[in-house]
């Protein structure tokens, strides 16, 4: 069962998603501790909780990855026109960045099989594109075997 | 999860990469679940993940339902 209690790390997740608003990525473990005056080694640990939580996936050195929809490094999905710039993980995340903003943008994205563009727009709460689909290559209940992969 | 021109190249993409095929979704059916899985303020104090039964309740109301979508079961 899953535990239903808000997520941990209040103070640093709302420091996360306000760097992903503002700033198009989530924030370093250095500037998280400085702009809440705290220790880099507690926020890496906090990183580490809310990891363990499924609220963050890090990367190998401990510092975020990805603080979903946002990527903290370039993807294959790029979200222009929302407020700033940003990276979705996947093509689910690069929607769930104007869903979660509220906003409209265009997803510049291409084929993964051919390459060919295929730009997505959101505009007034709807999506549109002159084509695409999305294909999910693992079941549901593996996402989070391997959420990079995912 | 990745953006295809078409089903002829999830096809082709899951042959040339040795994957069995997954499930495909509209992009309507795609921003539909973003709007539903990120529609609240994860930095909010309050925000937590859906529980199991949540996150069933929330995919079967878009229509993913069956084996693929299960969120139980072996893994």
């Amino acid at each position: 069962m899953s535990d239903p209690a808000p997520a941990p790390e209040p103070d640093v997740r709302a420091f996360v998603y306000d760097s992903c608003r503002t700033r198009g990525l989530p924030p370093s473990a250095e500037e998280t501790a400085s702009a809440l005056d705290r220790r880099v080694a507690e926020i890496r640990a906090a990183f580490a909780r809310l990891a363990e939580a499924h609220v963050l996936v890090l990367q190998p050195d401990g510092e975020i990855l990805m603080a979903p929809p946002y990527s903290a490094v370039p993807t294959p999905f790029p979200v222009r026109g929302a407020r700033p710039s940003a990276y979705g993980n996947c093509i689910w995340d690069a929607l769930g960045i104007p869903a979660m903003g509220r906003g409209d943008a265009t997803i510049l994205g291409s084929c993964a099989c051919c390459g060919e563009r295929l730009d997505v727009e959101v505009a007034g709460g709807s999506v549109r594109a002159r084509g695409g689909i999305i294909h999910f290559a693992l079941p549901a209940r593996k996402w989070w075997d391997n959420i990079v992969f995912t | 999860m990745l953006l295809f021109s078409s089903e002829e190249h999830v096809e082709r993409w899951c042959r040339d990469w040795r994957f069995s095929r997954g499930a495909t979704l509209s992009l309507e059916q795609g921003w539909r679940l973003a709007g539903a899985w990120y529609g609240a303020d994860r930095g909010d104090a309050s925000w937590r993940r859906p529980t199991l039964e949540e996150a069933e309740v929330l995919l079967s109301g878009l229509g993913l339902v069956g084996a693929f979508w299960s969120l139980r079961g072996e893994r």
